[in-house]
């Protein structure tokens, strides 16, 4: 989503500005003057400064124009496409224990082949054969404890 | 001389020299892919490298960052679409060559190039990393905090956008290393009450959740990249020898400042590439061709991305600071496999060095025999329908993530990450400098605040030692460029205007 300096600039200061007074809140070290609160306060205070500079659009000069490759109409409905995958790895985080491994990477293979515009014929047997050549890899050559749930790999 | 010899038996172990050719095929596959980086490439193997020998851990990363800088020329020829952003500076060339017929001329300098620039970029590693190390024995924390906040300031100059946007993807990224309990007290620090927070970020899911998730989700939204003609090439190395013989000279330069920018800590093949083609042309008997399709800015900036690639290890090597945002990966590599960075390394550990070195001079001479193979079916490769290559990529970032910590956490963070890196890309905020800030903000923490404790407070002896003071000035210079090119390109434009 293209949004406006004015507006990540804005979002910078007001990150900025919590962090350093979060940030200034954090408890000492007893019998030290430098702590936990130095970094973010410096850090903080220089987010509160670019933000600023960036909502005024200082050095805009330096850009470089950036072709648009999304024309205004599809873009409105077809910019939330581009939430399809963290979507799918926030699935992945809830399904997998409870599903298995197995299934619910063909199921995110599935949607995001689709969601891609693949056909069935290309998407189906890429959700068989991905997870099980994944799963293979990385659960027996190099033992992570991927969940089994309800379907279990053959090996 | 012993070392070496054990160096020798270390890399002809057979699990290395597995690795070695597993991960050049890897590497040069993605690497061609269109949209999929050399970064990328890298960070989805990591967690392979969790069950892999320390040597053979190091060898996939640096054959698979060296095999896919190559690649990623390979779309720049045939479709002009970079493999990946080090091609970028010449894809227009090298596409000019295609159409003018010598596709064949352009994809072997690129291949050619490449082995050299990342042969004579190892033996600047091998001289340099030793001489620099006696120095880097004396440092103390107050020239370490100044490397380390120089290489965040060469992250911002390199990124072609706004070095004010820049400075706040950096500054972002140290904001995120402030997450976690590892900070001076111990206490726990804006972690929110969440409990898999108390740890901190780690810079595995920040790194694949920002190049590879924001990539699956830009392919979303644009419309896919038109397939590769068919085609038979002739000979790829044909004309090589007449090409380093005649553009004798812009390749050496090519290779040496190739060697100096990635020697910058923070700055790497993207911008050796820029610069070198800049150059080229600048310094070219004859500029007018540039553009058309001539070899000469493709000798000088094959040559450059590939050298950087090496070079950018010693900054690495010695000073846990990394040279760009694969040695940004290889640096978490190294400690997870007991190598600490650090002038010591090249000491204690010496035979791990020359098996390093070893490695990297034979990833470049595979390069050439593989690199033809994969030129020969890269028709074949590039047709991969995205709609195939995507769905995988993202089931990988799941189990690449799960896999670094066995926590579903690190997949959920990969999914925020993955959607920050698209928001900040679209508005020009360059990702790379907030994966630097990411990995580099607690060693500089610690070393500021360590440094401002030793000097109770006062803020002169960051400044007092040599070492310091003139990496001190290094740093201002870097932070204040900006402003002076601002400030030059203002006043010529009145003259101008004036004239």
């Amino acid at each position: 989503m293209h949004l406006s300096d004015r507006v990540t600039g804005a979002v910078l200061v007001a990150l900025g500005g919590a962090a350093a007074i979060v940030g200034s809140r954090l408890p000492a070290v007893p019998g030290q003057d430098v702590g936990p609160a130095a970094f973010p306060l410096v850090i903080g205070s220089g987010l509160v400064i670019c933000g600023a500079l960036i909502a005024f659009g200082v050095g805009r000069s330096f850009e470089v124009p950036e072709e648009e490759d999304a024309g205004p109409g599809p873009w409105r409905l077809g910019g939330l496409r581009a939430l399809i995958p963290p979507a799918l790895l926030a699935f992945y985080v809830y399904a997998s224990e409870p599903l298995g491994f197995l299934l619910t990477g063909a199921i995110m293979v599935l949607v995001a082949a689709f969601a891609l515009g693949a056909r069935p014929r290309l998407a189906v047997p890429l959700a068989i054969v991905a997870p099980l050549l994944v799963h293979l890899a990385f659960y027996k050559l190099l033992r992570v404890p991927l969940p089994a749930g309800v379907l279990p790999a053959p090996w | 001389m012993m070392d070496l010899l054990e160096a020798c038996r270390m890399v002809a172990q057979v699990d290395v020299v597995v690795a070695i050719l597993a991960s050049a095929i890897y590497g040069l596959v993605v690497g061609s892919l269109p949209g999929l980086s050399a970064t990328m490439a890298t960070a989805l193997l990591v967690p392979v490298t969790f069950w892999l020998s320390p040597i053979a851990a190091i060898a996939t990363i640096i054959t698979a960052s060296a095999m896919a800088i190559f690649s990623g020329d390979i779309p720049g020829c045939l479709l002009r679409i970079p493999g990946t952003p080090a091609s970028a500076a010449y894809t227009d060339e090298a596409y000019a060559m295609t159409r003018k017929g010598q596709a064949e001329m352009a994809l072997g300098a690129g291949l050619w190039f490449s082995a050299i620039g990342g042969v004579v970029g190892t033996l600047s590693l091998v001289l340099m990393a030793p001489l620099l190390a006696e120095m880097a024995l004396s440092f103390s924390t107050y020239e370490y905090f100044w490397l380390a906040f120089l290489g965040l300031m060469c992250a911002t100059l390199v990124a072609r956008s706004s070095p004010i946007k820049a400075i706040a993807s950096m500054l972002l990224g140290l904001l995120v290393s402030c997450i976690g309990m590892e900070n001076p007290a111990g206490t726990p620090r804006f972690t929110f009450g969440l409990t898999d927070l108390l740890g901190g970020i780690e810079p595995i899911p920040a790194l694949v959740g920002v190049f590879a998730v924001s990539e699956v989700m830009r392919a979303m939204v644009t419309a896919e990249p038109p397939p590769l003609p068919r085609r038979k090439f002739g000979s790829i190395l044909a004309n090589q020898w007449m090409l380093t013989k005649k553009y004798q000279w812009p390749m050496w330069r090519g290779n040496i400042i190739g060697i100096i920018i990635g020697v910058l800590p923070g700055a790497g093949a993207d911008m050796a590439a820029w610069v070198s083609y800049a150059m080229s042309k600048k310094f070219s008997k004859e500029p007018e061709l540039f553009g058309t399709g001539h070899p000469e800015g493709l000798v000088e900036a094959g040559a450059s991305n590939n050298a950087s690639l090496a070079s950018g290890w010693v900054p690495s090597l010695l000073f846990g600071i990394p040279g760009d945002t694969i040695t940004a990966i290889a640096i978490g590599v190294l400690y997870m496999k007991g190598l600490n960075p650090g002038p010591t390394l090249f000491t204690e550990r010496a035979s791990s060095m020359y098996a390093l070195y070893l490695i990297f001079i034979i990833a470049n001479i595979i390069m050439i025999p593989l690199g033809i193979i994969m030129i020969r079916i890269a028709s074949t490769v590039l047709r991969a329908p995205r709609a195939a290559v995507m769905p995988v990529i993202l089931l990988l970032c799941a189990v690449g993530a799960f896999a670094t910590g066995s926590n579903l956490f690190s997949v959920l963070l990969v999914g925020v990450f993955g959607i920050l890196g698209f928001v900040m890309e679209r508005n020009g905020y360059p990702v790379a400098a907030l994966v630097l800030g990411i990995v580099m903000g607690t060693m500089v923490e610690q070393n500021f605040v360590t440094s401002l404790i030793k000097s109770d407070g006062d803020i002169l002896p960051f400044f007092e030692r040599p070492v310091s003071g003139v990496l001190a000035a290094l740093t201002f210079g870097a932070l204040l460029w900006p402003l002076g090119v601002w400030i030059w390109n203002r006043t010529r434009g009145r003259r101008l205007a004036a004239g």
